[in-house]
């Protein structure tokens, strides 16, 4: 039997080499015709000077260097204008979709998880629902409700707020929050700099009110997905773990922060890269939205990148765009990846817990309550 | 792969713990299951609102934006829709592509899956670090890029335009390779030796195993391409080649003869997710059980 | 092992099919992309003396329609024309006509016959995307000078002009009267117009409801003697002190509530405000009437000139003109068509869609005879002015435009003097 599996072992794999390249062949060449060389092309047109007509190839295109790169990044017009006002807009969006969908997609799946069997299905698909629409339905529908006449406005107006004009407001709300205090103009120092052609207390103006509604439209739509990664991750939890701290006497919110969450670490990780990199990306909902209006302080890159080179037939500086988009993501998601790193436990920390030995699953006794996550085996000191 | 049940393990301690605090139990539910149901109220309301509006004419809509039933229905913001827009087009532009880019991503992610997972191969690990690489680069880049491949390719608007370079997608690659490195290797084993070729067992044999790793593919291929916008918007510019998503966000920045339609607007982002919805709710287990999948994987 | 060996060399045989496909593909497509013209680059006339493509596939015609008057017109223009030419023709109403115009040059598929205003002429022709048609006219002696000259880019005629507007004040009779107001009370002032405009406005309406862009804003600078540039758009003029003149009244304006914005109301368009009776009064441009009669024939309006700023009568002066592609494959059959579409009797068809002014002289008595009541855009003809021209100046337009939404708050010298710099980035 064995001889013979042999021989045939080796007969199989010796034509699986042409297998493997053919049947892998249709991906690999899609992927290669539609990723890796409009890739590589987008990187010439962006170091040329391609006008918009014909192949970007041809003889009468020229390489300029970083021309198209410089002026985005240090031109003095508005160009470096436009960019670092779209840089600013998307940086807000970040800033506040990437914790609160964190946190409330957490949220929702802890609490979904308590739920009785029958109500977590329905929950469950009520908060994911809005993952499964299209974001250009979804912007349609929140140009209706954020309207100045719509149903936001409506109910804010039962409670006796008037509400804002959404899609068409264009002051930040940390100016507006400064300006309930009274605070009208920054400081010199911050009005004197500038940062890509928008002054520093421009920069500090936070998302703009307009830009606001996209930011809870962002975590209306994505908190249903991370939610079931959440969920997911919390029945697969160490039960173990969970009732050595009741054991030790930790209440619900201590076994959350210290025991729970720890062992979250890679859903989290998982949550938090992909909401970064989603958020950086923000173009549907502009271009079927507002377009960049009011004042520019909807513009993201990403539609900054397509207005440049579909409208005004900027086509090296609107790749230019792309890839500085590109270099910023993989740095926010490398420094991401180094912050939330396994760091190795303080031997200060571990000496009370050398001496002792181990319980059953590994958790240094008293581990739970003393707040150290339990790390693995490689890291103990 | 049905979901896991929280069930308890059935200590005793665990029992005797929640004896003890069960009034303290009763209220921390009940507190629980308002909050969730608050929650999902504001979930759902504003597609609740979304559909009564686009029942509603236009002067209502402005002045009753809250309330869920029309004080007069009416179906003039559909008529209009049917009427001034092209949106049959539409709809059948997003079918043809849809199911085209369907069947071929169950195709295709299937064949490059099982060879991942089950050929030994040289360049298999070239192959796999280069998918992982390919998954990192961010969509936008593709923007403008895409547009020049297609022209100088020269499949720019036309149906092959919006269909091929939609057809493979290195995550449903990986969800189909995870799963064939699931499936026993027996049964392939076992066919080997009897002489069937590799195409053959993937074929006759692996395929039909693996019916719950291609519902997801499909249901996954399903929503991304009818949902798929900014493709559409670099591979197209006739009228005729308009999908729905492109259809509806030009409805949105109001070329529809100027004044603000919302009813008919809403109506055609309503109608729009409507094979989404469908989708979604018969397969929805299904849509639970994957990404609770992806995590395990 | 037969069967392995016959495997083998059949997988082989498909691979190796497969890549020499791919290879084949690729360099064809390398070869043929992007229309594969080799002078691609250039004027756009293959050679002097009427060197125009001709051939029978059908037209495309892109319009940047201001509502379904406009594109009901030129619809059933273009079908007369397809049906006694005998070539077809479709036209589109573009969303973005920018974007889409941009798309379809870069992807050498353009639109035939397309809208192009004064402010993207020289971006096309710069990059060789038009067709200089103008020598090919059989007559552009009838044309409006100014017109030719908004249309004519280092010495070449690009296109025949289609029309062109002005702005004026467009008031709503029955809110005149029922404020009290006359004849006699038509502002020809500043002064007045705030004054008239704060009476008009109670309630839900406002007295005067503009657009809030350079585009309806300009007719102040230009009443305060300025503009963003000079009459050739070869020098930047956007911070002078007239300018900021004009800026200043438009704050004082919006603050005393005497002014709002059409975005502020709700409306997308200061017709639409004025449709739905959030304005009295606005300020637009001929192409407001198509829209009303189709969109709220109810309301009683009337056109009357804008008031005298310090420097006396001003307003805005808007054309379009018909460009061909330099790609279009059927360039004869686009030359037909807008010789056409410029005749006497088409425009005045247009005229009497959606209110424009023919661009030749010889139809400007007939449109006065017709339509008396809106001589008042017709006599704007004297002292209007053109917006900038200069390569690139849309996008700086466009700019101030976003910035002028937040007029209210902001400080005008501020947004001038930002708009002058990138200006004269521009001539530079």
């Amino acid at each position: 039997m064995s001889a013979n599996a042999v021989r045939s072992r080796s007969g199989i794999h010796g034509h699986e080499t042409a297998s493997g390249w053919l049947f892998t062949g249709p991906v690999l060449f899609l992927l290669g015709l539609f990723l890796v060389i409009p890739v590589l092309m987008a990187l010439w047109v962006s170091f040329s000077d391609w006008g918009g007509r014909g192949s970007p190839f041809s003889a009468g295109v020229h390489f300029i260097g970083f021309d198209n790169y410089s002026k985005l990044l240090a031109g003095g017009g508005l160009a470096e204008q436009d960019f670092g006002t779209s840089l600013r807009n998307n940086a807000w969006y970040v800033v506040l979709v990437v914790p609160l969908q964190t946190a409330l997609s957490l949220f929702l799946a802890v609490l979904v998880n308590r739920a009785v069997l029958r109500g977590r299905g329905f929950f469950r698909t009520a908060f994911y629902f809005p993952s499964v629409t299209s974001s250009v339905a979804i912007t349609v529908l929140w140009l209706f409700l954020f309207s100045s006449t719509g149903s936001v406005n409506k109910l804010l107006s039962y409670i006796g707020i008037t509400g804002p004009n959404w899609f068409n407001e264009p002051s930040g709300i940390l100016h507006d929050l400064l300006g309930v205090f009274g605070v009208q103009n920054g400081p010199a120092f911050l009005t004197g700099g500038t940062f890509l052609g928008i002054s520093w207390w421009d920069w500090l103006a936070g998302p703009s009110v307009a830009m606001s509604a996209y930011i809870i439209m962002g975590i209306f739509t994505t908190s249903g997905t991370f939610m079931l990664l959440f969920i997911a991750a919390l029945q697969n939890l160490d039960r173990d773990v969970t009732e050595a701290a009741m054991v030790d006497g930790a209440n619900g919110w201590q076994r959350f922060w210290q025991v729970t969450l720890p062992q979250l670490r890679p859903t989290l990780f998982t949550v938090l890269t992909l909401g970064l990199i989603g958020c950086w990306q923000v173009f549907d909902q502009i271009y079927t939205g507002t377009q960049g209006a009011p004042d520019k302080t909807t513009l993201t890159p990403a539609y900054l990148s397509y207005q440049a080179a579909f409208q005004d037939q900027g086509w090296g500086q609107g790749a230019a765009i792309a890839f500085i988009l590109f270099v910023i993501i993989v740095f926010f998601t490398l420094f991401q990846r180094w912050v939330l790193r396994e760091r190795k436990v303080s031997r200060r920390k571990m000496r009370p817990y050398l001496s002792v030995g181990t319980g059953s699953s590994g958790v240094p006794a008293g581990a739970a309550a003393a707040g150290q996550p339990p790390t693995p085996d490689g890291e103990r000191q | 792969m049905s979901i896991t049940q929280s069930t308890d393990t059935a200590g005793t301690k665990q029992d005797h713990v929640r004896r003890r605090d069960r009034n303290g139990t009763m209220a921390a539910t009940s507190v629980l299951y308002a909050v969730l149901i608050a929650l999902a109220i504001v979930y759902i309301f504003p597609f609740l609102v979304q559909v009564a509006t686009s029942f509603k004419s236009e002067t209502e809509a402005a002045q009753s934006p809250v309330s869920l039933v029309p004080q007069v229905w009416t179906t003039a913001a559909y008529r209009g829709l049917f009427a001034h827009s092209d949106f049959p087009v539409w709809f059948k532009n997003s079918a043809i592509v849809t199911v085209c880019v369907t069947l071929g991503r169950v195709f295709f992610d299937s064949l490059a899956g099982y060879a991942l997972a089950r050929l030994h191969f040289r360049g298999r690990g070239v192959i796999y670090a280069g998918l992982i690489a390919v998954m990192s680069v961010p969509g936008v880049v593709l923007l403008i890029p895409k547009f020049l491949v297609l022209n100088q390719v020269g499949i720019y608007d036309s149906y092959t335009g919006m269909i091929v370079p939609l057809l493979t997608d290195a995550a449903g690659v990986f969800i189909m390779k995870n799963f064939f490195e699931s499936v026993p290797i027996s049964v392939e084993e076992q066919a080997r030796i009897d002489g069937a070729g590799t195409f053959r067992v993937f074929w006759s044999i692996v395929l039909p195993m693996s019916r719950p790793a291609l519902m997801t593919i499909i249901i996954l291929s399903f929503q991304g391409s009818w949902n798929e916008l900014s493709h559409f918007i670099v591979s197209t510019q006739s009228p005729a080649l308009t999908t729905l998503t492109k259809g509806v966000a030009s409805l949105a920045s109001g070329q529809l003869g100027g004044p603000t339609q919302y009813p008919l607007k809403l109506a055609a982002a309503a109608l729009m997710t409507v094979p989404v919805a469908v989708m979604f709710f018969i397969f929805q287990r299904r849509i639970m059980n994957t990404t609770e999948g992806a995590v395990k994987g | 092992m037969q069967k392995d060996t016959m495997q083998k060399g059949l997988a082989v045989r498909i691979l190796s099919g497969a890549a020499a496909f791919t290879t084949v593909l690729a360099l064809s497509a390398c070869g043929s992309g992007f229309g594969g013209n080799a002078t691609s680059t250039g004027s756009g006339t293959a050679g002097g003396g009427g060197g125009l493509t001709s051939s029978s596939s059908a037209l495309t015609v892109m319009i940047g329609s201001s509502g379904n008057a406009e594109t009901n017109a030129v619809k059933s223009a273009v079908a007369d024309w397809s049906k006694s030419s005998g070539t077809k023709a479709t036209v589109i109403a573009a969303s973005n006509l920018d974007q889409q115009l941009a798309q379809g040059f870069a992807a050498k598929k353009p639109a035939d016959v397309f809208y192009l205003s004064t402010g993207s002429l020289a971006g096309y022709a710069a990059n060789g995307s038009l067709l200089a048609y103008g020598d090919q006219l059989k007559d552009t002696s009838d044309f409006y000078p100014t017109l030719v000259k908004s249309f004519t880019y280092n010495n070449k005629l690009y296109c025949a002009p289609k029309d062109f507007s002005t702005l004026q004040l467009v008031i709503n009779t029955d809110m005149w009267k029922a404020a009290g107001l006359t004849d006699s009370d038509y502002p020809k002032t500043w002064d007045q117009l705030e004054a008239v405009s704060k009476k008009l406005t109670t309630g839900k309406q406002t007295g005067l409801v503009v657009s809030g862009q350079y585009e309806r804003l300009g007719a102040f600078m230009v009443e305060a003697g300025g503009n963003l540039m000079n009459a050739d758009s070869t020098q930047a003029t956007a911070n002078s002190a007239a300018n900021v003149q004009a800026l200043t009244y438009a704050k004082k304006l919006l603050t005393d509530g005497a002014m709002k914005f059409a975005a502020d109301t709700g409306a997308s368009w200061g017709g639409e405000a004025l449709g739905k009776g959030l304005a009295a009064m606005t300020i637009e441009g001929n192409w407001i009437t198509g829209g009303m009669q189709s969109d709220y024939p109810n309301i009683k309006y009337k056109v009357v000139p804008l008031p005298s700023g310090p420097k006396g009568q001003g307003t805005l002066e808007f054309t379009n003109c018909w460009g061909i592609a330099a790609d279009s494959p059927n360039q004869a059959a686009a030359l037909k068509l807008v010789e056409q579409l410029t005749t006497k009797s088409d425009q005045l068809g247009f005229a009497k869609a959606f209110g424009v002014m023919p661009s030749i002289q010889s139809a400007a008595d007939s449109w006065k005879q017709a339509y008396p009541q809106l001589a008042p855009f017709m006599d704007a003809a004297a002292y209007a002015q053109g917006v900038p021209a200069a390569k690139g100046s849309a996008a700086v337009v466009s700019d101030l435009d976003s910035k002028l939404g937040s007029l209210a708050k902001s400080d005008p010298k501020t947004l001038l003097d930002e708009t002058q710099k990138n200006l004269q980035a521009l001539l530079k």
